[in-house]
């Protein structure tokens, strides 16, 4: 549709991305001068809410002695380490119950269930099984995607329409062709969904995990400072958090979702 | 129902893409008197929908006015009732508070509104689904609605773009027939737009052929009322005003 | 062909279950927990795992009863309902006016688009060090955090769902003679309620999470704090109970707020499948 609108159009459209990224960047650039002018008109004291200035050397200070890139790089190790083996579990899970009517008709409720208390309301147990640090907030990254991730896959599995298998089959389909060319593209877009919701549960999950349990990552970071009242830190740190997961999510699981679902046409 | 007069309407667009401006709707005039039911054809682009937009004051005019019941309009006034191809009912509201949203917004009580709207169900033959909300209904039914809805309203002029495009042939001609029907009852005053020249010919009192954003040529439509497929589709009157118009189209 | 004679007994069992479950769906929901539980109860007791380590449901029941019996569970659990509905109602009343104004207007659009997404990306959790500075351990600070996590995916999704109106509506009903205000309470609100509910649907899904999370990290009562105090003593049974008690929490938000919501609204309207 927009290919006929684009023809010709290549200049603009560069400069009209650079107009977008103004636009939405000019708001928030308004809001760090209102965010300074309210802490020097009203004297906020810093310790109750630090200025733009405090916060970016704080920024550049975690930045200089490292701590800022051991964090992110312990934060990350998790969700990298428990997103990929969720998703290399839950996928195959996923298709193998879909494939049978009746086994998902069975599983789905159970699977439902988990992933409604998928994430944080691991925290205790997780800790407790494998004690405080890499492993329990691994887990519980695991479980908020892995849950999420097998459930959708599922659901995208028995949703491919049979008249799809069969004219799959009768077009001499083997069981390898079927897994790959018709349950795995069919099921993709739930599965990418799957990833999104889980990530997002995933990462506050990290978060709340990191303050209670380890001596690493973001959330650590935050509630560390927290005891040495360095709002400053705090405030740096959450804006680090966002930054983070606005990139995640808009530079990695929407262009992604966006592809499978919008390039199939498989709106829903 | 009042008379619609529409006196040198000009449009240009700006294209943003070519950077330019573009006219879509160039100096049109159009009489239509009180009670009289004229249909706009044309190819698709030659600017129809425009003039509708500008008529029921949703997209503002470049150039020119547009006067209802003697008085320049601007903007959308429940004096020019739309009905849509979309047909834009309220999904969220039944058919009967869809037809009855007019006089609600009129400020008539909810008692007699109800009145009102069950008596143009009735005329469109609709009063059985009067409860059921629009997406229960067939697309015929839907466009049924719609044309009911916006005439419950009482307007001065009744403005349709091409509201029976999507639905099936053999519905497509039950509503032009009930169209025809409800037209001769009320004498609502008519601009109906399509791109099928039949059934501008089968509906109107004339037939307004455009090109290109403007006026070709104005063809009157004299045939008998009531009209109906059955009769018309032999009459050799109705096939020489139809290739006529047919002819005004394709050299558009 | 003969196969239909002698069906094993598995099979006419399964088909039977099928048919059950086809005629009571809600059955369906709960049975498949049967072989689960008893799964888990085998497992327990077969004594692969210490029993303190990993109790069985029998232990999770007597718990519950015992928990009960004591008043500590109703009252914990009201804790967390009365805070995770006051949330969410404080999230609703702020929530849907904002993208109302969001929605409808394009320079409220501009000005604030980017900032509630960047609010969102924070996310609630991580401002549980600075409101424990500004507030310390109490209702304040979980209060701020529920509120927080419903209210964003219920601006958005209304945004979305205002946005989502087709302009042809907004239309029919101006040339019906509709003035503004009465477009927005008569067109604009019904038409972005389909999505209005699916942001309070995730806003409680995570809500309740963030709950859970506050609780347990600043709690003094709660499921939440149950559960970490439970883990505190080492007490597993308390633990599974807790879980368990949540995941039936949501199901029953679910089951008596949300799906009948779903079901008057855009399902009855056609504007959701299914
Ligand atoms: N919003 C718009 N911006 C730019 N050009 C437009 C716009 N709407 C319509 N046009 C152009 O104006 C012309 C007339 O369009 P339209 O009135 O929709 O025609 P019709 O209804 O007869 O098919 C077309 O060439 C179309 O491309
Ligand atoms: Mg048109």
């Amino acid at each position: 549709m927009s290919a006929v609108g684009n023809i010709g159009a290549g200049r603009s459209a560069a400069s009209e991305r650079v107009r977008a990224a103004f636009s939405f960047l000019l708001p928030l650039f308004v809001l760090l001068v209102v965010w300074e002018a309210t802490v020097r008109i009203f004297d906020v004291h810093p310790g109750i809410f630090p200025g733009v200035g405090p916060v970016l050397r704080a920024g550049a200070e975690s930045v200089a002695n490292g701590t800022l890139f051991l964090h992110i790089a312990a934060s990350f190790g998790r969700v990298l380490t428990g997103t990929t083996l969720a998703i290399l579990v839950g996928v195959p899970l996923g298709i193998l119950m879909g494939v049978s009517p009746g086994v998902s008709t069975v599983l789905t409720p159970l699977f439902r269930f988990f992933s409604v208390l998928a994430g944080i309301a691991w925290i205790p147990i997780a800790t407790l099984w494998f004690g405080y640090g890499f492993g329990a907030i691994t887990f519980v990254i695991f479980n908020a995607v892995f849950f999420v991730v097998a459930y959708n896959t599922l659901l995208g599995v028995s949703g491919i329409p049979h008249a799809l298998r069969n004219a799959a089959w009768s077009l001499g389909a083997d069981r390898k062709t079927m897994l790959f060319e018709v349950l795995l593209p069919g099921a993709l877009p739930n599965i990418v969904t799957g990833i999104r919701t889980g990530l997002g549960f995933a990462w506050r999950g990290l978060i709340a995990a990191e303050m209670i349990a380890t001596n690493m990552g973001l959330g650590y970071m935050l509630f560390l400072a927290r005891d040495f009242y360095r709002t400053e830190l705090i405030v740096f740190g959450m804006v680090v958090i966002g930054i983070l997961w606005l990139l995640i999510d808009r530079l990695i699981l929407a262009p992604l979702e966006r592809r499978t679902i919008e390039r199939w046409g498989l709106v829903r | 129902m009042k008379s619609l007069s529409i006196r040198n309407l000009s449009k240009t667009y700006f294209d943003p893409y070519a950077g330019k401006h573009v006219t879509a709707v160039q100096d049109v005039s159009i009489e239509v008197p009180e009670g009289e039911f004229v249909s706009i054809v044309g190819p698709s682009g030659c600017g129809k929908t425009t003039i509708l937009n500008m008529v029921a004051g949703f997209l503002p005019v470049s150039g020119g006015e547009i006067v209802v019941d003697g008085r320049a309009v601007s903007g959308p006034g429940p004096d020019r009732g739309v009905v849509f191809q979309s047909h834009a009912l309220f999904p969220w509201k039944t058919v009967l508070e869809n037809v009855a949203f007019g006089p609600k917004m009129r400020g008539v009580g909810p008692k007699e509104r109800e009145a009102i709207a069950r008596d143009y169900l009735a005329l469109a033959g609709l009063s059985h689904a009067a409860d059921r909300y629009p997406n229960e209904l067939s697309g015929g039914m839907q466009q049924r609605v719609g044309v009911v809805r916006a005439l419950a309203n009482e307007p001065a002029v009744l403005l349709m773009d091409e509201p029976f495009a999507s639905v099936d042939a053999q519905t497509r001609m039950t509503l032009q027939e009930e169209l025809t029907r409800i037209w001769q009852e009320r004498r609502p005053t008519i601009i109906f737009i399509t791109h099928d020249v039949p059934e501008a010919v089968f509906l109107a009192n004339r037939v307004v052929v455009l090109s290109k954003g403007r006026v070709l040529e104005e063809v009157e439509i004299d045939l008998p009322r009531p009209r109906s497929w059955e009769t018309l589709i032999e009459d050799e009157r109705f096939k020489t005003l139809s290739s006529r118009v047919l002819q005004l189209v394709r050299s558009a | 062909m003969s196969a239909a004679l002698s069906v094993n007994p598995f099979l006419r069992l399964w088909s039977g279950y099928l048919r059950l479950v086809a005629r009571r769906p809600a059955l369906g929901q709960i049975l498949p927990f049967v072989p689960l539980v008893a799964l888990w109860a085998g497992v327990v007791e077969a004594g692969l795992f210490p029993r303190a380590f990993f109790p069985g449901p029998v232990d999770v029941v007597r718990s519950f009863v015992d928990l009960t019996w004591k008043g500590i569970l109703p009252a914990y659990l009201e804790d967390s309902v009365v805070r995770l509905a006051v949330g969410a109602a404080a999230g609703i009343l702020t929530g849907i006016p904002l993208g109302l104004l969001v929605g409808l207007n394009a320079t409220a659009h501009r000005a604030l688009w980017p900032i509630l997404l960047f609010f969102q990306a924070i996310g609630d959790i991580a401002w549980l060090p600075l409101l424990i500075i500004w507030f310390g351990f109490g209702l304040e600070t979980m209060t701020f955090v529920i509120v927080y996590t419903v209210l964003f995916p219920i601006v958005l999704n209304t945004v979305l769902g205002v946005r989502s109106i087709p302009l042809d509506m907004h239309r029919a009903a101006q040339s019906l003679g509709a003035p503004k205000w009465r477009i927005v309470a008569e067109v604009v609100i019904p038409g972005a309620l389909p999505n209005i509910i699916t942001g309070l649907r995730n806003g409680l899904g995570y809500g309740w999470r963030a709950l859970i999370a506050a609780e347990m990290i600043v709690g003094t009562s709660g499921v939440g704090f149950m559960m970490f105090d439970a883990r505190r003593a080492g007490s597993v049974v308390e633990i599974l109970l807790g879980m368990i008690i949540l995941g039936l929490l949501w199901y029953a938000v679910d089951a008596l707020i949300l799906a009948p919501l779903e079901r008057a609204t855009g399902r009855r309207w056609g504007l959701v499948a299914q």
